[in-house]
């Protein structure tokens, strides 16, 4: 009896033995690699030898599986919500046309009234640069891939870049993320704190807007440059800087190298879908800038009518890149929980073959107990 | 009766687009009105308060800036942000009228005068706009 149960036990311990970490598919294997960044999945405990203290029974394989299918419901709905908000975030750019369209118009006619020598507004002068502000707009959210760390990082080589170049540097930060980011390092200097939000409005670009206004006009800062990421595709995160102020009065957008885009050609971005597939496309619009036939009277002179418009055009200039931001931060979170998804679906795979085979084992394990028992009987 | 086309545009959405019989813009040459067939006419806008009449009914907006474009009978104005007085509370705009007045006074340094005359500004202009539509009696 004793040696029947000793025998049907050890055949259990040998069963189990010949099952290898590598053929469960909890560690070590390529195709399940992938697995272990998983968001909050736990890992396998390893011991120093490199084989896995496997101690996965039945009842921990189904609840592991129970929570890889919950997670990849969560991921995908979090990756229609990101699309829908991408969406969203489009419609937020279209309803900003008429502004910006109309704005560049009279900007245009305006100029063509005035002698850019003679310019003297606080926006637009052009100061020695000592002093340079630099807005970092990050997401408030994570879960989003390597979106907010390609800005950080970028402003990481941009501060490198000043510093190198003698030129002192202040950041305004917009994003908890980036937030959390600078705080944890008070060796930079940062100016303020704000956040981003979801959807961008015209107050939080205000807010922004007057903290700048205020650091140049007072002279504080020569130059303010804004790193934001554009939206250009699903897949890659480029973040760009782009130079915000001085203005230049013909409202031209300027990047860090000094390659100057003309006001009149707006880039909009539209989420589309192509062989089954969301995909980004970009469209350059240009804007008429019609003379205005003739006669338009200008009840203050034309330099402090630029003196009115300018502030509007920074305005809107922030806006944009707000939007820009968050359709980026959008995309980035699609792919992420994307990826998610098809990991969780590998996991839920491996680890079902190996609950099946565990449970055949222990089946098998329990037949062969019963007739070894019943040999000794027959 | 005699209305032009009025647009009030926002960067971030258009706030009235329609038609109307008089405006009265605050510019930072003083007030102006506007009535239809007026000559062609640009002027900046101050942060103030804007009047627009349809039907004999004058609606109050507080507008942050911007500037007013008239042309063709088609006036088109542009503007930071604005805030109809309808949406605006007197008790509220009072407070932070005061608030802003007693950091104007508390200002250090040129960057933190500059942001609190604008903020003083800008309450003021709202103050404004409540106060003017409840005369009106197109606001409470």
């Amino acid at each position: 009896m004793a040696s029947s149960v000793a025998c049907g036990s050890s055949l259990k311990m040998a069963t189990f033995e010949g099952l290898s970490a590598r053929s469960l598919g909890l560690r070590g294997a390529e195709p399940v690699g992938a697995v272990d960044t998983l968001i909050g999945e736990s890992p396998v405990r390893r011991d120093g030898r490199g084989s896995s203290v496997v101690t996965a029974g039945l009842k921990d394989l189904r609840d592991r599986i129970a929570t890889v299918k919950n997670t990849q419901k969560i991921t995908d709905a979090m990756k229609l919500v990101a699309a829908a908000k991408v969406r969203r975030a489009q419609e937020a750019v279209v309803n900003g046309r008429p502004f910006s369209e109309n704005l560049v118009k009279v900007l245009y006619n305006v100029n063509e009234q005035i002698s850019t020598d003679d310019i003297d507004i606080p926006l637009t002068t052009v100061r020695p640069v000592k002093k340079i502000a630099l807005v970092v707009i990050t997401g408030d959210r994570g879960l989003c891939g390597g979106f907010n760390n390609y800005v950080l990082k970028k402003a990481e080589l941009r501060m490198a870049e000043l510093r190198n170049m003698g030129v002192a540097y202040t950041i305004v930060s917009i994003g908890k993320k980036g937030n959390s980011y600078f705080k944890r390092r008070p060796d930079i200097p940062v100016d303020k704190f704000l956040d981003a939000g979801n959807a961008p409005t015209t107050k939080e670009a205000q807010a922004i807007a007057d903290e700048l206004f205020a650091l140049f006009v007072s002279e504080e800062v020569d130059k303010v440059e804004l790193l934001y990421t554009r939206f250009v595709s699903l897949i890659k995160s480029d973040p760009i800087i782009h130079t915000l102020l001085p203005l230049s009065p013909a409202g031209e957008v300027c990047d860090i190298s000094g390659n100057c885009v003309d006001a009149a050609d707006d880039e909009m971005f539209r989420l589309t879908t192509k062989d089954g597939k969301f995909s980004v496309e970009r469209e350059t619009v240009r804007t008429e800038t019609a003379e205005f036939g003739g006669v338009l009277t200008f009840e203050q002179e034309p330099v402090q009518i630029l003196d009115a418009l300018l502030p509007l055009y920074l305005n809107s200039q922030l806006l944009r890149a707000l939007q820009e931001s968050i359709a980026s931060e959008l995309a980035a979170r699609m792919n992420a929980m994307n990826n998610a998804s098809d990991n969780a679906a590998d996991l839920k795979k491996s680890l079902s073959i190996s609950y099946n085979r565990q449970r055949q084992a222990k089946i098998t394990g329990e037949i062969l107990e019963i007739v070894a028992g019943s040999g000794v009987t027959v | 009766m005699d209305t032009f086309r009025l647009r009030v545009i926002a960067p971030d959405r258009i706030i009235f687009d329609s038609r109307a019989a008089e405006v009265i813009l605050a510019t930072n040459t003083g007030l102006v009105g506007i009535l239809p067939n007026h000559a062609p006419l640009l002027t900046g806008l101050d942060i103030g308060i804007l009047k627009i009449r349809t039907n004999e009914l004058w609606s109050v907006v507080a507008v942050m800036g911007g500037f007013a474009m008239v042309h063709d009978n088609d006036i088109t104005i542009l503007v930071n942000e604005a805030e109809n007085a309808k949406e605006i509370n007197l008790q509220e705009a009072q407070e932070i009228f005061q608030l802003t007045q007693t950091k104007v006074s508390q200002a250090d340094g040129r960057k933190e005068n500059i942001e609190a005359n604008l903020n003083l500004k800008r309450a003021k202009a709202r103050l404004d706009a409540i106060q003017e539509g409840i005369k009106e009696g197109t606001a409470s």
